[in-house]
């Protein structure tokens, strides 16, 4: 599946700013499952510099430094994807949970593509006991990783309200997961803590996920939101495995990545500094518009 | 003792000639059973290097002895020496044992050599961490061995440090085990601390024991700093480099320690906002504009170095700082992510890698330990469960790694949970050995015991290679296991001597004249500590007029002349004053002067009362401690001192009286201080256009209230009082008082030392003399203030000298301290994170 994506990000300041810096985490990157077609950063007012890597996680990361003043900072990324998830596999199959807890102690791979990079406590993922026991739930002895995972996915669907006023970007895990509610990232935060309380490595996914308009209404411009997931060391054979647990669904064709790390802190859009006295608002406009292969 | 030739505990040659107080020592010394002692050898018999030392010192008698090691430790206390709590307000008084441990030479050799191994194996680990990675690639370390530590900052790897190594200090913890060999304990490598410490311990117990001290070759720590100082000048790419130490400030737990160190060393103490990542390069914000910062010996932890790639909560960095090391553009040790060693996972490692790395076995062994993360140790760790100490594999962030836990010691439901963790997560553990160290002699109360102490051994990186600090950082305990006291548990501290068997060099090293450049301007003041002089100056001089306000309160009411005219009314006038000024409540009782005197002095609660300026005055100073000699601040804690106990313990005017005078007796001599003893450059400058824009805002407000159209001959009187010029006024006229000759005496006459127009002109002449931003020759903000009210007060006519007038020299002195503070100090827009929000679904 083919999408154009637009990531609209709008800072206003109630005073004039004199100088910012930010580091953008906004480039999307090739992976097995997708493809970066092209994808291009704009920013305004013009950077007077711009600094491009490629960040820890292996994504590029673009470091701008505006010292124009200015009242609005205005962000904005683009990019096609061609997205092409491999079809799951029989889930009963993967390996015993517990061999991949032992296989990762063993790793050699040192890379953000490792598994062990993924397998330690974060001051947002942290080992908490309650979580760690809900999760032991579905990880029972002897069981493949997939399916068990997959409940735990279906589990903190069905069992968590999905509520965008309960909860906000810094709310703690332990927090939300007491309360049995929250959002998308809330959601994939439970789950990272549960699996990796048991020893295994479980990354944190942002992107984008492909809404489709209520019938016989148009699709409605900056209506989408970015998204975020999980995703699971299933063993050298199986790779990394996406799961959706807002959605009780494997990561598929509509879950564009654009970054993964330990926690969110890793994959935070943007980070920015700036010199500034007054108040100061966001606004965050998304847009994943599915393209017609003809096109 | 019953029969003292069988006694085990007895020392060669003891009953001939030994003093009777340290046989009374010796007889009452119980080393812990099946624990080596540093006193007493296996054979039972004290060791020749200690008898040398502790008969030395029993030579001196009881009050002797106390008396050195009292003075000494009240050094402490005057010099600031302390470290702080967590969660605790207020420093604690630095613990010092009055007795070195001593070490002699060939045990030091050993030591030494041990600690260099293992400096050059930690950097060749970081250097293929954070480079190709083949260790982990080989198989020689598992990559959670790595990742697990919250230190390992990925965001390095592939950096090259711009100096070409990752260390610049690294200290490794020690204690001697039962079979008496020294074992490496714990590494510290992220930034350090102790060394700084260290040497004040050197001072305090070195000014104690002056003779013991030359008599015994002990070794000379200066050196070593010397060269610690010349390696990190060495990384830079120009020959006189700036080089700062990374503070996380004033509330750190071991601050008293980074601002003794910048001080010893020469090298700039800044905080994050000090700093400036700016076109590849890191500056400081000094008065004269940015500055180079070439090389940055850091105190603050890495995740806090650089908010917008690390932890992005933090105020303690400097954002881009990463981006500058990436571009070599500034030199930080020790590097960003070498926090990385300091892992207990990566000690079970350390005997492998030294031998693949170096080529040969580790000289000093680690206590022994074995990650639960490999299964054939974790079965091993669980088959000896209740014998072993189990420790997280990893410090966790933010928090210093807790120490480990003896499994027999915990309590049921404790080891049930530690079992089903170490079950869940094996690789969040290690098992150590549990090991008893070895004691050394303390003296308490008199009697001399054996405690369990850690020894924190230094090595620097220098130009003639690495170097071990002869001497370390001792930290005594009365608890059995030396490892897990920590400083806030009671531990206490010893300075350690290394006893060479010949004569040592006695001398610091004198630098020959080649290598010094003469210079008399030590670079650019930091906007920051500008920020602080200028506040304390302030603070002192408000403290001083409300001092002498309350000071003419008491003696109006005792002093019969002046109660001749109408005491009821000069008293109106300060009450009034003192409430203005904020030093009192207006609803105090205005009929009692006690009352008054007593809280205008202590009422914490006041912003302008004397106890608050002069807490303020102290807090601003501790922020900059490094630029303050030892008797200033010595002054300061002796000001604060006279304000001690609280309103209620003022029972009269007279005692009221007393604590004014003592005050300002103590300010005086931190005016007579700052005047005679501090150099004459830009710090000067600020902390006296401070004192006097003060002084000049408060005569102008005195005059406001004191000599205005209607005031009387009381007010006049009470006037010249405060103004200190009752004295000049007399001498000059005899005529008695009289309202133009005063407001002539205290605002305009150049030659009054206290008048408005002498602090104007003393104003002037700093600014002149500070640098200027601009190039175009145009005078700055605070000269556009200040030159046209120095005019004005030139040529103004006392006789027209109203109350209006008074209040626009006020306004005018009030605004040039904002242009001043807009001009020079850090503030204004000040670095905030941009807000973090995002749609999410």
């Amino acid at each position: 599946m083919r999408y154009r994506l637009r990531h609209r990000t709008t800072y206003s300041y109630d005073s004039e700013v004199g100088f910012a810096r930010c580091v953008l985490r906004l480039t999307p990157r090739s992976s097995p499952g997708q493809t970066v077609l092209d994808s291009d950063i704009d920013v305004s007012p013009p950077p007077s510099a711009i600094l491009d890597r490629v960040g820890p996680f292996g994504a590029r990361v673009l470091t701008v430094t505006v010292d124009t003043p200015h009242r609005a900072l205005v962000i904005e990324a683009r990019a096609h994807i061609d997205v092409h998830t491999p079809a799951a596999g029989d889930p009963a199959v993967s390996p015993a949970w517990e061999t991949i807890r032992a296989a990762v102690l063993e790793s050699r791979d040192l890379t953000a593509d490792g598994p062990a990079a993924y397998l330690f406590p974060t001051p947002r993922t942290p080992i908490v006991p309650d979580i760690t026991a809900y999760a032991r739930v579905s990880l029972t002895p002897g069981r493949p990783i997939v399916a068990a995972v997959a409940e735990l996915n279906r589990r903190i669907h069905a069992e968590f309200r999905y509520d965008p006023s309960a909860t906000e970007v810094s709310t703690p895990v332990a927090q939300a997961f007491a309360a049995r509610h929250g959002v998308c990232q809330d959601f994939a935060q439970i789950m990272i803590c549960g699996l990796r309380g048991l020893g295994l490595p479980a990354a944190y996914v942002s992107g984008y996920l492909r809404t489709v308009p209520p019938p016989g209404q148009p699709r409605l411009e900056g209506a989408d939101a970015t998204h975020a997931w999980v995703s699971v060391w299933c063993g050298e054979a199986l790779g990394w495995v996406g799961f959706d647990p807002t959605n009780a669904i494997l990561a598929g064709d509509d879950h564009l990545v654009l970054a993964v790390g330990r926690d969110y802190a890793d994959v935070a859009p943007i980070d920015g500094v700036i010199l500034a006295s007054g108040g100061q608002s966001l606004k965050v406009e998304v847009d994943v518009t599915p393209e017609d292969a003809a096109a | 003792m019953a029969d003292d030739t069988t006694s085990p505990r007895r020392s060669k040659g003891s009953g001939s000639g030994l003093p009777p107080r340290l046989v009374r020592w010796l007889e009452g010394y119980r080393p812990l059973p099946g624990v080596p002692d540093e006193l007493f050898g296996p054979d039972g018999q004290a060791r020749e290097h200690w008898l040398a030392f502790l008969s030395e010192l029993a030579g001196y008698g009881d009050n002797d002895a106390d008396g050195r090691f009292g003075m000494a430790a009240r050094h402490i206390r005057d010099s600031g020496a302390s470290y702080r709590i967590y969660g605790e307000d207020g420093e604690r008084s630095w613990p010092l044992d009055a007795l070195p441990l001593i070490l002699p030479q060939a045990e030091w050799d050993q030591i030494a050599a041990g600690v260099a191994q293992r400096a050059q194996l930690m950097e060749a680990v970081l250097e293929d961490v954070y480079g190709p990675g083949r260790l982990v690639a080989d198989g020689a370390l598992p990559a959670p061995v790595v990742t697990g530590s919250p230190d390992f900052l990925r965001v390095m790897r592939g950096v090259t440090p711009p100096c070409g190594r990752h260390l610049q200090l690294y200290a490794a913890d020690l204690g001697r085990g039962p079979d008496g060999r020294w074992w490496v304990l714990e590494d510290r490598a992220q930034a350090p601390s102790g060394a700084g410490y260290a040497l004040e311990n050197r001072l305090v117990v070195s000014r104690a024991y002056p003779n013991l001290y030359n008599g015994l070759n002990v070794h000379r720590l200066a050196p070593f700093f010397d060269s610690l100082r010349r390696g990190l000048a060495a990384t830079a790419d120009r020959a006189e480099p700036r080089i700062c130490l990374l503070t996380p400030g004033p509330f750190s737990q071991t601050y008293f320690e980074q601002a003794h160190l910048a001080r010893y060393l020469g090298f700039l103490l800044v905080e994050g906002d000090d700093l400036v990542a700016r076109d590849g390069k890191v500056w400081v914000r000094t008065i004269a504009g940015l500055k180079r910062a070439d090389v940055i010996l850091r105190r603050v932890d890495a995740d806090f170095l650089d908010p917008l790639e690390l932890n992005a909560a933090s105020r303690l960095g400097v954002p881009g700082l990463l981006e500058v090391i990436r571009a070599g553009g500034v030199t930080v040790l020790n590097m960003p992510g070498s926090g990385v060693l300091e892992s207990r996972a990566l000690m079970a490692f350390l005997p492998r890698l030294c031998e693949r790395l170096l080529g040969e076995p580790l000289k000093l062994p680690n206590i022994a330990t074995w990650w639960c993360g490999q299964a054939a140790e974790q079965a091993h760790v669980e088959a000896r469960f209740d014998e072993l100490a189990i420790a997280p594999a990893f410090n966790s962030l933010g928090e210093p790694l807790c120490g480990p836990r003896l499994v027999a010691d915990l309590v049921p439901d404790a080891r049930a949970e530690l079992r089903a963790r170490l079950a869940d997560r094996p690789g969040d553990f290690v098992g150590q050995e549990v090991a008893h160290l070895s004691t050394m002699p303390v003296l308490r109360d008199g009697r001399l015991e054996a405690a369990p102490f850690v020894l924190r051994v230094f090595a620097a990186w220098t130009p003639e290679g690495l170097k071990i600090m002869p001497g370390g950082f001792c930290r005594t305990a009365d608890h059995p296991d030396a490892r897990a006291v920590s400083m806030g548990e009671g531990a206490r501290t010893a300075d350690v001597w290394v006893i060479d068997d010949k004569p040592v060099e006695r001398l610091t090293l004198i630098a020959s004249d080649d290598d010094v450049k003469v210079r008399r301007i030590l670079g650019h003041l930091p906007s920051r500590a500008a920020d602080n002089l200028f506040w304390l100056g302030r603070y002192i001089e408000r403290a001083e007029a409300t001092l002498r306000l309350v000071r003419a309160l008491c003696s109006s009411l005792m002093d019969s002349e002046s109660s001749l005219h109408g005491r009821g009314e000069t008293f109106e006038a300060l009450h009034a004053l003192l409430v203005d000024w904020g030093a009192l409540a207006a609803h105090t009782r205005t009929g009692r002067a006690l009352d008054c005197a007593r809280h205008s002095l202590h009422d914490e609660a006041a912003s302008g009362s004397v106890i608050h300026l002069v807490r303020a005055a102290k807090r601003t100073a501790s922020g900059m401690r490094e630029r303050l000699s030892a008797d200033f601040w010595g002054l300061l804690v002796d000001l604060e001192g006279d304000l001690a106990g609280s309103a209620e313990d003022i029972h009269s005017e007279a005692q009221a009286l007393e604590q004014a005078e003592n005050a300002l007796r103590h300010i005086a001599g931190l005016s007579g201080l700052t005047q005679e003893n501090m150099n004459r450059v830009a710090g000067w400058r600020f902390l006296d256009m401070g004192r006097r824009i003060e002084r000049g805002i408060d005569t102008c407000q005195l005059a406001r209230a004191l000599a205005h159209d209607g005031a009387t001959i009381d007010d006049l009187d009470l006037l010249l009082d405060l103004n200190d010029s009752q004295i000049t006024y007399r001498a000059r006229y005899i005529v008695g008082l009289a309202r133009t000759p005063v407001r002539d005496l205290v605002m305009l006459d150049p030659f009054n030392t206290r008048s408005v127009a002498f602090q104007v002109a003393a104003l002037k002449e700093h600014l002149s003399v500070l640098p200027t931003l601009r190039e175009d020759g145009i005078p700055e903000a605070p000269a556009r203030i200040l030159l046209p009210l120095a005019a004005e007060l030139e040529t103004e006519d006392a006789a027209g000298l109203g109350a209006d007038k008074a209040l626009s020299y006020e306004r005018a002195l009030m605004r040039l301290s904002n242009a001043i503070a807009d001009r020079f100090f850090l503030q204004g827009a000040s670095a905030v994170p941009t807000v973090k929000l995002v749609g999410l679904a």
